[in-house]
Order: structure tokens, then sequence, then C-alpha cells
């Protein structure tokens, strides 16, 4: 046990002087900030767990099975969701950790380097998950006036369901590295998880949940009460934390204690098998992980051929960034993610019921494409947050390479900008398009959607590459998570900020121009002069969002220090 | 072809580099050599133009490198001692990086590449990843995209650092053939023997400051140490300092 305990000093003493040290640098602020945005997230999590749970205990007869239900599945999310935190974590922690190769080294059994890891693992992939489910344990709680068992056991019950889905994930990733390498692994986890996601989303969705709780659609109240009562599998470790935990809440503490204890009972004997898996398989694999990977296609030319017009320092970032990109296997599953959001993107626009609305048609389409503009933008946003913002981060530690090379920085940035900024205008054009064609709008609207997005585009992509390139991280195990951070956070900001004023100026004008149109009337002078006014502002504002972002970013990361 | 003048560089109390003048000439090997923590990297990095001092200037080939940063790089051969590089890449098409980077033309760079990868025997490697390369192919392959584009001086921190005695030969010899040819190379070591087989000059750093400098036979005498190697007079020089 002193040797595992000793494997995990480093990450106890960098946890304490990780702090320490953010308060020296004087940091304080982002950390509030971070802790403000978090406590208002798990506040507002519990305020809206205590309406619902209180909202459907009033629901005569029904109530409290809705309650139940509602405990049940989301014991079954946050399990699913463990699971699926612990696989990716684990696969990090115990094959692709630079320090692994440190740490294999030492004179410590195999098993021992394994329970030091899978510990450390399990923190990480469960503290979030953990963290955010007892909003809705207390809720629950305080609805139900359970006593400090209820509490005690909630805790205990969250506590053994993390360290099962942990081992299941642990288990899994030690047999399936021993087929695929864990670098590979890793992606066909992300590419699976978020199939799997994408596949429940279209389900639920083609399902058409709303009708489930309107009972209206069902035979007999009968027959609706039976489906929502129907219980989770009994051999499922998040039914056996919801027995224990409804037990508790309604006093019944001998049935509660069964049923923890079975949980607790599995997960300590599930933590030995991973042991003995580990003993057997985990060195094995540890092994297979640091062969390399076979390359599928080679010595392929055309970029070079297509690119060969162009300057060469612009060329060799170009080709550099587009092969870099598509070697990674880990971008293949964002990629994935971003056709499955456009597809459910524009479905939510192909099944919008426009036909029933009390509304006149033709106005409810074109004002749901003058807010698709902001929609469509805050989608950009995000996929730029992921791409964008991290792709100087993503140079690490090669960025010595751009430091020394004949090119300013300055043309750096702009280079990563071009490379975005053309298949990110792409991407929001056709959601735009797309959506307006299925909306029907007049060609004025699309005109406007087009225009404004082609105007507000670089805006976006060029903070997420000034702001990336001003809040660098080359030392990032994974660049894509940057995003997180403070300056991910500060362009999320002013990403949301700017997209708001933007539609926020041109709403009045279109408004005008629309009603105008729809009383076939023409524009009087004064609204004429509203209009140029308003859209020659958006564009001000544009060229300010492209140009300062840009300049701060190449200030700052001139200065940052290698 | 290397100016540095009045050169001090500070990280917020600690001076890391304090008021060096030195100059080296064209088709020099100089060699930069010191304790850990002295101001070796430090310089190297400011010569590189990766780090800029906190006062003084530096000049390449006659090109002040912070004012006009980007004419100055154009004649650098830039090496550093830790070999990161971008994995997804193979080794060719780094060079085709490099090479694009650094303007070489079209026409030449497939002759030029492939000469530079024969001579650090990648060849056969030039269409690997470099993520399978081991750390002193990186290092070698570092070395054959810094020379691709044929610098005027070359600026190397710990040259020979995860190579293999027949590399470390290699480049002992390509650097003296460099030299002939009239390429200025600036290094900082810290394999004394390495310094005294192949620099013209050597320079001793200590605390930030330049405490020696001049052949190695100029050091014996400077600590009054006849027949002695350069291990032995270092160690008299930075004990004395």
């Amino acid at each position: 046990m002193n040797d595992v305990l000793t494997l995990l000093q480093p990450r106890i003493v960098s946890l304490k002087r990780g702090n320490r040290s953010a308060i020296n640098l004087g940091q304080t602020g982002k950390l509030v900030l971070l802790g403000i945005i978090g406590s208002v997230f798990w506040f507002g999590l519990f305020g809206i767990s205590l309406k619902v749970l209180l909202h459907f205990q009033g629901i005569e007869d029904i109530g409290d099975i809705l309650n139940y239900k509602l405990l049940s599945m989301m014991l079954i999310t946050a399990f699913a969701l463990l699971i699926f935190s612990s696989i990716l974590t684990s696969l990090s922690k115990l094959y692709l950790s630079r320090d692994l190769f440190l740490v294999h080294s030492m004179p410590v059994t195999c098993h021992k380097v394994f329970i030091a890891r899978w510990i450390d693992s399990t923190v990480d992939s469960s503290w979030m998950v953990i963290v955010f489910t007892f909003p809705v344990f207390i809720s629950f709680g305080l609805v139900y006036s359970a006593g400090f068992y209820y509490y005690l056991c909630s805790g205990l019950a969250i506590f053994s369901l993390a360290l099962i889905a942990s081992a299941l994930g642990a288990a899994a990733v030690l047999i399936a590295v021993r087929v695929v390498p864990a670098s590979r692994m890793k992606s066909i986890f992300v590419f699976l998880g978020i199939l799997f996601f994408v596949v429940l989303y279209l389900a639920v969705r083609l399902l058409k949940p709303e009708l489930l709780v309107d009972p209206e659609v069902f035979d007999t109240v009968l027959v609706y009460i039976s489906a929502i009562q129907t219980p989770s599998s009994p051999f499922l470790p998040s039914t056996w934390a919801f027995e224990a935990m409804k037990a508790a809440a309604t006093g019944a503490v001998a049935d509660s204690l069964i049923h923890l204890a079975l949980s607790l009972s599995f997960s300590g004997a599930l933590i030995f098998g991973i042991i003995l898996i580990a003993d057997a398989f985990y060195f094995d694999g540890f092994s297979k992980t640091q062969t390399a990977q076979v390359r599928l296609i080679r010595n392929n030319t055309i970029l070079e051929k297509i690119t060969g017009f162009l300057p060469g320092p612009i060329r060799a970032y170009m080709i550099k960034e587009i092969k870099c990109f598509f070697r990674d296997q880990s971008q293949w599953s964002q990629l994935f993610l971003i056709a499955a959001l456009v597809v459910i993107y524009i479905y939510n626009f192909k099944v919008l019921p426009l036909e029933r609305s009390p509304i006149k048609t033709v106005y409810l389409q074109n004002l749901l494409s003058f807010l698709n503009m902001g929609l469509a933008l805050f989608v950009l946003t995000a996929v730029a947050g992921r791409f964008a913002y991290p792709a100087v981060s993503a140079e690490r530690d090669a960025f010595w390479i751009v430091r020394t090379s004949p090119a300013s920085i300055r043309s750096f940035l702009w280079i990563k900008f071009f490379i975005y900024y053309v298949p990110l205008l792409i991407l929001t054009e056709i959601l735009i398009v797309t959506t307006n064609i299925l909306l029907h709008v007049t060609p004025f609207m699309m005109a406007l959607s087009t225009m404004t997005v082609f105007v507000l585009v670089p805006g976006i992509v060029a903070m997420g590459i000034g702001l990336g390139a001003a809040y660098p991280d080359f030392k990032a195990e994974n660049p894509a998570q940057t995003v997180t951070s403070y300056g991910g956070l500060v362009f999320m900001i002013f990403c949301a900020g700017f997209i708001a004023i933007a539609i926020i100026i041109e709403a009045g004008p279109v408004y005008h121009i629309f009603i105008a149109g729809f009383r076939d009337r023409s524009l009087s002078y004064l609204e004429w002069i509203w209009v140029a006014g308003s859209f020659t502002a958006v564009f001000a504002i544009s060229i300010v969002a492209v140009a300062l972002p840009m300049r701060f970013g190449c200030k700052r990361l001139s200065a940052q220090r290698l | 072809m290397i100016e540095i003048n009045e050169i001090t560089k500070k990280y917020a109390d600690f001076t890391a580099v304090s008021n060096l003048n030195l100059t080296v000439s064209r088709g020099e090997v100089f060699g930069f050599i010191g304790p850990n923590g002295a101001g070796k990297t430090t310089t190297i990095k400011i010569l590189g133009g990766i780090l800029e001092p906190t006062r003084g200037s530096a000049r390449i080939c006659g090109i002040d490198i912070f004012k006009h940063p980007v004419a100055a790089k154009r004649k650098i051969g830039f090496i550093p001692d830790r070999p990161y590089l971008y994995e997804k890449l193979t080794g060719m098409e780094f060079m085709r990086f490099t090479g694009d980077l650094y303007g070489v033309g079209k026409n030449g760079f497939q002759k030029k590449a492939e000469k530079e990868l024969k001579r650090f025997s990648l060849y056969d490697w030039a269409n690997e990843l470099i993520e399978s390369y081991s750390h002193g192919m990186r290092q070698r392959l570092i070395f054959a995209s810094a020379l691709a584009h044929d610098p005027e001086v070359i600026i190397v921190d710990e040259p020979m650092v995860g190579l293999d005695p027949i590399a470390i030969i290699m480049v002992k010899d390509l650097f003296k053939n460099l030299a002939k040819s009239g390429v200025t190379v600036f290094m900082s070591t810290h394999t004394l023997k390495v310094a005294e087989d192949i620099c013209d000059r050597i320079g001793v750093i200590h605390r930030g400051r330049l405490i020696a400098t001049g052949t190695t036979e100029d050091l014996r005498r400077e600590v009054d140490i006849s027949n002695a190697d350069l291990e032995k007079v270092f160690l008299n020089l930075t004990s004395r300092a």
C-alpha cells in the first residue's frame, strides 16, 4: 500500500502546489470567476430539480411514481456517463500519459502501478458527475423530508456507483488494449460514444417524447401508470443505488442497507477482479502501446500539388496544419460530431410544426430565420472553440519551429486564421442556407442572413485564433480541451456578446423592412438611414472583432517565453 | 557574422545573462560552455530570436535580430537541444515544411532534402511519420532541416545530445567543413571534449557573465595551467569566478 501512496504523491503534491502557484501568480480572479460559474450552475441545477420534483409531487396519484422514475433515469444516465468518462480517462492514465515511462521504470510491481493510476483515474473521471448529481439528490431529500441517513446513503451510493463504473471502464480498457493499441483505442471509444449519443438523440427525437407526458394519448390511465412504473433491470448497479436511496428517503432503512451493501460489496469484488486482470494484461498492453501505428495511405502528394501556387510560408503552414489535423485520429470523432450536429440542427428545422402555429406562418418563418442567424453563429462559436481556439496551443512543444522560422508571428496567426476561416464559413453558410430553404423564407431574409453570417464569421474565427494565441497552453496533453481554460471562457463570452450586439443592431431595421414589405409600402427616409446605419455598424464591429483579437494575440504570443 | 552587444536578460529579479559582449567571425566555430543555469540556453534563445533581451542588441550577418527578425532568421539554422517536432508529418514532409518557410526554391528542394536526409542516415525513413522516430533520429532530422536552406550561421544548443557515436563524429566533421566553407557555428555544450575538438574559440559563461574567451591555449594561459585538458581549465575558471 505504501508503494501505491508513493506513486500517488506527485499528483497530490502537484495539486497542492498548483493551487499555491495559481495564487502566487495573481490568478485568484480566474479561480473566483470559474468558481462563480460553477456555483451558478450548481445552484441552478438545484433550483430546477427542486421545482420539477415539487411540480411532479403535486400531480395526483402518479406524482411520486414520476419522481422515482426521474431519480432512476438520472442514476442510469450518471452511471452511463461515469463509465464513458472512466474509459477515456483510464485510457489516458494507464497507457498514454507522458510520465508512464518513468513510473514503469521504477521498482514497483505492475499491479501497484495499476492501482495508483486507477485511483487517479477514478477521481478524475467521477468528481464532476458526483458534484453535479448532488443538487438532484439534495432536492429529492428536501421534497420527501428525508433524514440524515438519506444523505449519507446517497453519498455512499454514488461513491459506490463511481467505483463500479470506473472498475468496469478500466476492465474494458485493459482487455480492449490487448486487441487494438491504446492510441487508436481512444479515438474509437470517443467515436463510439458520440455515435451512441447521436443515435440516442435521434431515437428519442423520432419517438416524440413530448407524447409520453401526455396521458391523453394512452388508451387508459392504467396503461400509462404501468408504462412509467416499469422497473429498471435488477442487475444494473444504478438500480441498486436507486433502490437504496428510494428506501432511505421513505425511511425503510433495512431495505436501503441491503441494496447499499449489494452495491458496495459488488464494487469491492470488482476492484479485486480488475487488479487480477491488470496483473495479467496491463504491462503487455502498455508495451503494445509503444509500437508505432501503421499508416494506411502513404506518399499522397495531392495537397502539395494543389497548394503549389501559394507563397512558401503559407503553403508550409497550410500543408502542415491539414496533414497533422487529418492524421490525428482524435480529430476524426470531432468531425463526425460536427456532421451529426449539422444533421440534427437541420432536422430540428425540418420537423418544426409551423403550420400548427397560431401566429401567421410567413411572419413566423422569417422571424425564425432571423433568430436562426444567432443560433447558427452560436453553433459556429462552439465549433470554433473546438478547432480555431486550440489551433495555436496545438503547436505544443514544436512551437520553437515557428519562433525560429523567418515568418513573423503575425503572418503565422493570419495563416492560421484563413486555414480555419474558409471551412467554418462554409459550414455556417450551409447551416443558414439549408434551414432557410426548409423555412421557405423570403429572398430578402435569405440574402440578409447569408450576408450577416459572411460578415460575422471572420470575427468569431479571429477571436478564436487571437485569444487562443493570447492564452496558449503548449503543455496541454490535449490541446482541444484548452477551450475550457480561462482564455476559452473569455473567447466564449466575447463571441456571445459579439453575436448578441450584431443581432440586436440588425433586429430593428430588419423588422421595419419586413413589415414594409408585408404591408406593401416603401421605407421612409429616416428608416433608410436607420437601415444603412445599422448595417454599417455591424460591419464596423465585425472589423474591430477581427483586428483587435488578432493584434492582442500577436502581441501576447510574441512575448510568450519558451 | 554574430555580434552580441551589451546583452542582459533578467527573469524577474534573477539575472540570467549580464552585459554580454561577443563577436563571432565568419567561418568560426564558437563553443559556449558553462555550468547548468549559467545562461547558455538563454543566450542561444536570444540569438535564435526566441527570446528578447532586457537590454542590448544582437546582429546576425549585420542584421539586428530584434529589429528585422524575419530577415535575420533567414540566415540562421537553429538546432535546439530538445527535438520537438510535428509528430504527424513524415521526415520528408517536415523537410518540405521548413524548406517552404525558409524559401528554398521548389526546383532545388528535392535534391537538397534528399542529400541532407542521406547525410544524416534518414533517407530510408523519409516517408515514415516522425512519431515513430527515436530521439536521435529526431535530432538528426532537425540537423538535416536546419541545413537545407544553406544557412550562413548555425546556432545549436547541445548538438550531441541523443546522437549515437557515428553521428557525433559526423556532426563534428560537418561543423568543421561548414566553417571552412564560411559558415559560422555558435554552439553551447556541456561536452567539453567536443568543444575542445572542434571549436576555434571557446567562451566560458558563469552566473550569466562571460568570464573568459579565447582558444583552448588562451584559456590555459589564463588559468596558468599548461598541458591541462579543457575540463581542468573549466573547473579552475568556474571555481575562482
